[in-house]
């Protein structure tokens, strides 16, 4: 059976389009799932089962590293916390503020990911497959993402993207090392999902005992 | 001693001493540097070094030129942390991670671990900048050189370029790798977030990079055009040459107009960049020799001139500025010759630039020393042993000045 490369694209971008916008305590696991299934499509195509496996496993290690990380930085007493929420640059509220930003980076991110897909070759796949932009796009998006990071939340949301897109990228290399390249290269996600869930564990657990304090 | 196990040397270290040590004692920090340098004298040797440009391979050896780096960042880095008035114990979980991550990447073929590993340093040490000075300026390190390291490790599925050095995949594999080296060496125009770090933080917060990552990166840009990288080797080196010449003039302009706080700072960025425009700029042997003689002179002298100016080591300060400030015989008189030489032998425009970058460093190194302040007795036994050290480091200094070439060839063996 043939690939459909407008389906692969459709769901990469889909999933690129949520990674890239998502906020919140729990961004980096929610942008690591949706990557993952966006790019599973890809990664079965020319990974198969294995390479699969690779992108699903970076997922659920994300989700439970960042689960395990926020836990271990609520118990443990001896450390005071960074708040990886706190904006350091445009407030959040303004019309043309970062999710604006971040909405259009992912519009010219087509441009971009179309050009590198229909003329840079990666490992077996040629030029006119067309099959590098789901892969292109969501490396972009990640890149958008780390350039326009107002918190360090953004921060690990852009190097969990790169992570996974980079891996997906390895899978298409169809060489010997292209399993545990892609396997090395996820392990970025849950590394940035376990700190971001450190950093929100020991920065709710401060607010809790303020809260004490003043009741 | 495979260079892994190094590595693993300098992480369990800067994570034992940085959960360990307390402020009394928090000195001891630089155990740290110390048994990383010291491990890395019976690292396994390679006979040739290691380009990032290739698949995922196993990591053997390092080659004279790398160990030699190392030694010489760390023996610097430790001088840095006793040097300094007050060091905070938990400094050295950056220091373990940068020069754990210094060591893969010049011992690494592979640009997938070369991004990982950088991306970890990266990650650490920015995280710890956000902590101490939480803001902008901190959260612009993250986003510049985290967006570098991102490059690189886009570019590590797209490499080998065997059979492919034609046609777009060498030219993007190029843009890449040039936008990760001038990102992490800080050479404009993504270099903005270095300046600003310099500018807000303690120095000894920025040591682990100026001291342990640059000189590694340095190296590593050097060896890139080097390898199988086909069509992309011009936009490599044109593009590095370009922003390297303008950073180093912009550098030295503001190295002038700058505060005193911040002069070293921006004098190591401008000598950087003039590094990194000569070694991308024509194939002639001078520029990498001129380069490491450049990264010897400030790994002698950034612990005395990274110590904040409080009245004490006023002397050794003088002293150390003149010995940066190009006037023969100091060692970065022989460095920049060796590097305007590089660039002359490319065109006029380079030569130009080169010229007005290294006037305005001169210019900052003469209004550096010529600052007056107040020498104070060093305080105790700690202050005298300080003294005495900083005395030593300027004893190397005009011995490197005195003879470049050995010196060089010692501790790179180039």
């Amino acid at each position: 059976m043939g690939v459909s490369a407008p389906l692969l694209s459709a769901a990469g971008v889909i999933a690129s389009v949520v990674a890239i916008m998502v906020d919140g305590r729990r961004a980096v696991a929610i942008a690591v799932v949706f990557l993952a299934a966006g790019l599973a499509p890809t990664a079965a195509a020319f990974g198969g089962a294995p390479g699969v496996a690779v992108l699903a496993g970076s997922a659920v290690a994300s989700v439970l590293l960042a689960w395990i990380g926020w836990l271990s930085g609520r118990v443990l007493p001896w450390l005071s916390g960074l708040d990886p929420m706190i904006p350091a640059f445009a407030p959040p509220d303004r019309l043309f503020g970062p999710r604006s930003t971040r909405a259009f980076g992912a519009a010219v991110a087509i441009l971009v990911a179309s050009w590198v897909s229909f003329n840079v070759p990666v490992g077996q796949i040629t030029v006119e497959q067309g099959l590098l932009f789901p892969i292109a796009y969501a490396w972009v998006c990640g890149a958008v993402r780390l350039v326009t990071a107002r918190t360090v939340e953004d921060l690990a949301v852009g190097v969990a993207m790169v992570g996974i897109a980079t891996a997906t990228a390895w899978l298409l290399r169809n060489g010997n090392d292209a399993l545990p390249g892609a396997a090395f290269a996820c392990v970025v996600a849950p590394l940035a999902a376990f700190l971001a869930g450190w950093l929100n564990g020991r920065s709710s657990r401060r607010t809790q005992t303020r809260v004490e304090v003043e009741a | 001693m495979n260079p892994l196990v190094i590595a693993a040397g300098w992480l369990a270290l800067g994570l034992v001493t940085s959960a360990f040590l307390r402020r009394p004692t928090a000195r001891l920090v630089a155990i740290v540097p110390l048994a990383g340098a010291a491990l890395t004298l019976f690292a396994a040797r390679s006979t040739t070094a290691a380009v990032p440009l290739g698949g995922l391979s196993a990591i053997s050896g390092l080659d004279r030129a790398g160990q030699g780096v190392l030694v010489a960042a760390g023996l610097s880095m430790v001088l840095v942390i006793l040097l300094q008035p007050s060091v905070d114990p938990s400094m050295g979980r950056s220091i373990g991670v940068v020069g754990a991550a210094a060591t893969i990447t010049i011992a690494s073929n592979s640009p997938l671990i070369t991004g990982l590993v950088l991306a970890a340093a990266v990650a650490t040490l920015v995280l710890r900048w956000v902590d101490q000075a939480p803001g902008k300026v901190s959260l612009a390190a993250g986003r510049a050189a985290g967006t570098g390291t991102a490059a690189i490790l886009a570019a590590s599925p797209l490499l080998p370029l065997t059979g492919f050095t034609t046609g777009e995949r060498p030219v993007v594999v190029a843009a890449l790798l040039a936008t990760g080296v001038a990102a992490l060496l800080a050479v404009y125009p993504l270099g903005g977030w270095a300046a600003g770090v310099i500018r807000t933080l303690r120095p000894i917060e920025i040591a682990p990079w100026l001291i342990l990552l640059v000189p590694v990166v340095l190296l590593v840009a050097e060896r890139i055009p080097g390898g199988v990288l086909g069509a992309g080797t011009p936009v490599f080196e044109h593009v590095l040459l370009v922003v390297g010449l303008g950073s180093a003039v912009w550098g030295g302009i503001w190295a002038v107009r700058g505060t005193d706080q911040t002069r070293y700072g921006r004098v190591f960025m401008a000598d950087i960049a003039l590094c990194v425009a000569a070694i991308e700029g024509p194939p002639v042997s001078p520029a990498l020799t001129g380069a490491l003689i450049i990264l010897v002179t400030h790994l002698t002298l950034a612990p005395i001139l990274l110590r904040p100016r409080d009245g004490v080591l006023v002397w050794p300060r003088r002293v150390a500025w003149a010995l940066l400030s190009g006037v023969p015989p100091s060692p970065a008189f022989w460095g920049r010759l060796l590097l305007l030489e590089a660039l002359a032998a490319g065109n006029v425009g380079s030569t130009i630039a080169a010229v007005i970058a290294m006037a305005a460093i001169f210019t900052a190194s003469v209004m550096a020393c010529a600052i007056r302040i107040r020498p104070l007795a060093p305080p105790g036994w700690r202050g005298r042993v300080a003294d005495v050290a900083a005395w030593l480091l300027v004893a190397v200094g005009i011995a490197i000045g005195l003879a470049p070439q050995s010196l060089a060839t010692f501790v790179f063996g180039h």
